[in-house]
C-alpha cells in the first residue's frame, strides 16, 4: 500500500504566514533552518522551543528572537529534561485553572545530531520512556556542525570532517558508520516517528500535521544539508537533499507505534551522483578514486533498501 | 614583526588566506604566526584570521588590535558594524580592499585614515573560474605581495594550504596562476611593520547577573529578529524577471530564512534587507525567472537598527 498524503496534496497548500522570522544568523542555505521553516508553519506559534546548544543557538542570539512563542536554552545533553519541565509546569499551571485549557503550549525540542545521537541520547531515552508528550526535531547535518565541522556519531562513511581528515592509515575519512538513530527511538515505541527532508515540503508538511494527532514523544529527524561543513554552494542544499533521498541514502519514512512505512520509494539513482556534489566526499574522487570506499557506501544503501523490499 | 589582520564572509576564505600568508612566509625563513578567531563560522557572517610575520620569534598571541596590513575580502563589511573592519586603523595602516572601485573612488566613500588599494578579486574569479567561491588563493597572493614576500614562495603556500582541502592538482594549479596574476596586478602600498600595540592591557568586565530569584537571562520581545539585517551578507541578489514566472511557489517553498513571500498574482517578493543571498532560488526555479546579479557597492547599505 502506497502511503498517501492526506493534508498537503499541492505545494499552493503550504501556509503564507512566517513562524521562523528572518534575521537569525544561521549560515545562507542552511537545511536545517529551511526544514525547521516549513514545521513550524504546521507547529504555529503556540509553541514553546527548547533548544539545545547547537547550531540553532544562533536562532534566538540575545537580544533577538525569531519566534512569537517562547525559547528556552539548554546545554547539548538536556533539551529533552527541559522539556520535561517546560510540559509539568503548562500542566501544572491548567490543573490549578492558572491557564485556560485553550492557551496551552506545544514543546518542541530543537537538538542537532551532535546533541541527538550523543550527547542527549539518554535524556530523549527517558522522556520517550515517561511518555513525555513533546515534539524532537532533529537538524541532523551529519556533524558537530556549530564548531566547524567534527565528527559526530551521525557522520557516514567516507565523509572527511576536520576530525576525521583523509590521512594515510583512513584514505576514506570517517571509518564509522552513521549510527541508526531512527532504529533507537523506534525500539522505545514512541506513537510517532518521521524522517523528513525540506526538499520533500508535502511530506515534511503532511507529517507535521499526521503527529498533532497524537499524544506522546512525536520525534523527527530532519536532513539538515549544510554548506559550511558539506562543502558545496549555498544554492545548491535542495539539489544535495534530493539526491540523498533519490539514491536511497535518506529515506523518507515514519513509524507510528513502532510500525514502520516508507513514504516515498526513490528509484535509486547511484550513490556516486550525491556523493560528487560535496567537498565532503571528494578525497573519494580525487586525486584517486576510491571505488572500494564508493562500493562499500553503495552496498549499504542497497542492502538497507533489500531489507525493505523483504 | 608585521601584524596582518584579514576580515571576510565565511566561505570567502579569509581563514586560509592567512594560513598562506603565514605558510610563504615560513617558507622564506621568517617566523610566522596565523589564526583565525574561533567562534561559530557561518557562511556569509563576518570573519577575521590573523596573521603575525616576524624575523625574531614571535611573543604576542591573540587578536591583531593594531594591524600594520588590513585585507578586507568583501568590500560590504566596511559598513558592516558588527564586522569592525576599521579598528584600529590609522594613517599608517595599508588597507587592501577587494572591490571594483578604485581606491580614490572607495576613499572618497568611506572616510577612514589607512592608505588603500583595491583589486575586484571577485571578478577575476567569476572570470578565471566561472562560478563564485572561495577566493583564498588570491587573497593571500595580494597580501603576500603587499608584506613584501616572493612569488615562488606564494605559489608553494598555496600548494601547501589548498593540498590540505583534498582539492585536484589541475584546480590547484589553476589557483595559483591566477593568484600570481593578482599577485602582479595590485597596486602596491607600502606596509610600515611594527605599530605600537595597545600596552594597557584590556579590562576584564565582570558581568553582574540578578539574583536567581528574579529569573535568568531572557528576551522579552517576540519576533524581533527581523531588527537585525542580514542582507549585507550577500554577494548576489536573486532578481526576479516577471514575464518567465510561472508562479509556481518553489522560491517561497525552499527558501530557509522566509523572505520570499507571493503576492496576490502568484508572484515572488523578495525582502533584501534580510536575504542572505544563498540564490537556493535560484537554482530551483523551473523557468529561469530568479537571476543571481552581483551586488554593487554601496547598494546593500548594512543599516543595523
Amino acid at each position: 500500500m502506497t502511503w498517501q498524503r492526506e493534508t498537503f496534496k499541492k505545494i499552493k497548500q503550504i501556509p503564507r504566514e512566517e513562524h521562523v522570522l528572518p534575521g537569525t544568523a544561521l549560515c545562507a542555505g542552511c537545511g536545517g533552518l529551511e526544514a525547521l521553516r516549513l514545521a513550524a508553519k504546521v507547529l504555529g506559534d503556540d509553541v514553546v522551543y527548547v533548544n539545545a546548544a547547537g547550531c540553532f543557538t544562533m536562532l534566538a542570539a540575545y537580544p533577538f528572537t525569531p519566534f512569537k512563542g517562547s525559547w528556552l536554552y539548554t546545554t547539548m545533553g538536556s533539551a529533552p529534561a527541559g522539556a520535561q519541565g517546560v510540559r509539568d509546569a503548562l500542566d501544572v499551571l491548567i490543573a490549578k485553572g492558572r491557564l485556560p485549557k485553550e492557551e496551552d503550549l506545544k514543546v518542541v525540542v530543537l537538538g542537532g545530531d551532535g546533541s541527538t545521537y550523543d550527547m542527549a541520547l539518554s535524556s530523549t531515552s527517558g522522556a520517550i520512556t515517561r511518555k513525555l508528550d513533546f515534539y524532537y526535531f532533529c537538524y541532523d547535518n551529519e556533524a558537530y556542525g556549530n564548531t566547524g565541522a567534527q565528527l559526530s556519531p551521525a557522520t557516514p562513511y567516507g565523509a572527511r570532517t576536520t576530525t576525521s581528515p583523509c590521512s594515510l592509515q583512513h584514505p576514506s575519512g570517517t571509518t564509522q558508520e552513521k549510527k541508526d538513530i531512527f532504529e533507537i527511538w523506534r525500539a522505545h515505541k514512541p506513537p510517532y516517528i518521521a524522517t523528513v527532508a525540506p526538499r520533500y515540503p508535502l511530506d515534511l508538511e503532511e507529517k507535521f500535521a499526521r503527529a498533532a494527532k497524537f499524544t506522546g514523544p512525536k520525534l523527527f529527524l530532519a536532513l539538515s544539508a549544510c554548506p559550511t561543513g558539506w562543502l558545496y554552494d549555498p544554492g545548491e542544499t535542495p539539489e544535495v537533499a534530493k539526491l540523498a533521498v533519490e539514491t536511497g541514502l535518506w529515506p523518507l519514512k515514519e513509524a507510528i507505534n513502532g510500525e514502520v512505512t516508507h513514504t516515498y520509494i526513490p528509484k535509486r539513482k547511484p550513490v556516486e551522483e550525491y556523493l560528487k556534489l560535496q567537498g565532503r566526499f571528494r578525497h573519494l574522487f580525487e586525486p584517486t578514486r576510491q571505488d572500494d570506499a564508493i562500493r562499500h557506501i553503495q552496498a549499504r544503501v542497497d542492502e538497507y533498501w533489500q531489507q525493505v523490499k523483504g | 614583526m608585521q601584524a596582518v589582520r584579514f576580515h571576510g564572509r565565511g566561505g570567502q576564505g579569509a581563514k586560509t588566506a592567512s594560513r598562506i600568508l603565514g605558510t610563504a612566509a615560513f617558507l622564506e625563513g621568517y617566523q610566522a604566526q596565523d589564526s583565525p578567531i574561533y567562534g561559530a563560522e557561518r557562511r556569509g557572517a563576518p570573519v577575521a584570521a590573523f596573521t603575525r610575520i616576524a624575523k625574531e620569534p614571535i611573543r604576542e598571541r591573540g587578536l591583531i588590535a593594531r594591524p600594520d596590513l588590513v585585507v578586507i575580502a568583501d568590500a560590504s563589511l566596511i559598513d558592516d558594524p558588527a564586522a569592525r573592519v576599521l579598528d584600529g586603523i590609522d594613517e599608517r595602516t595599508a588597507v587592501f580592499v577587494n572591490s571594483s572601485l578604485t581606491a580614490e573612488q572607495l576613499g572618497a566613500q568611506t572616510s577612514h585614515a589607512g592608505r588603500l588599494t583595491t583589486l575586484d578579486l571577485t571578478d577575476i574569479a567569476l572570470q578565471q573560474f566561472g562560478k563564485r567561491g572561495a577566493i583564498s588563493a588570491l587573497l593571500g597572493a595580494v597580501a603576500g605581495r603587499l608584506v613584501g614576500l616572493r612569488r615562488e614562495s606564494i605559489h608553494e603556500a598555496i600548494a601547501r594550504e589548498l593540498a590540505d582541502f583534498g582539492l585536484a592538482a589541475p584546480v590547484i594549479e589553476r589557483n595559483q596562476t591566477v593568484a600570481l596574476q593578482c599577485y602582479d596586478a595590485v597596486r602596491t602600498v607600502s606596509v610600515v611593520a611594527g605599530a605600537p600595540q595597545p600596552i594597557a592591557p584590556a579590562q576584564l568586565q565582570v558581568p553582574t547577573y540578578e539574583p536567581p530569584t528574579r529569573g535568568t537571562a531572557r528576551i522579552s520581545a517576540a519576533a524581533n529578529s527581523v531588527l537585525r539585517e542580514t542582507g549585507g551578507w550577500r554577494t548576489f541578489r536573486p532578481v526576479l524577471v516577471p514575464d518567465k514566472c510561472n508562479g509556481c511557489w518553489l522560491c517561497f517553498a525552499y527558501c530557509p530564512d522566509g523572505v520570499i513571500s507571493m503576492n496576490k498574482d502568484d508572484r515572488p517578493v523578495i525582502d533584501y534587507d534580510h536575504c542572505k543571498g544563498c540564490q537556493i532560488c535560484v537554482h530551483e526555479c523551473p523557468t529561469e525567472a530568479l537571476v543571481a546579479e552581483r551586488e554593487k557597492e554601496g547598494a546593500v547599505a548594512w543599516k543595523a537598527k
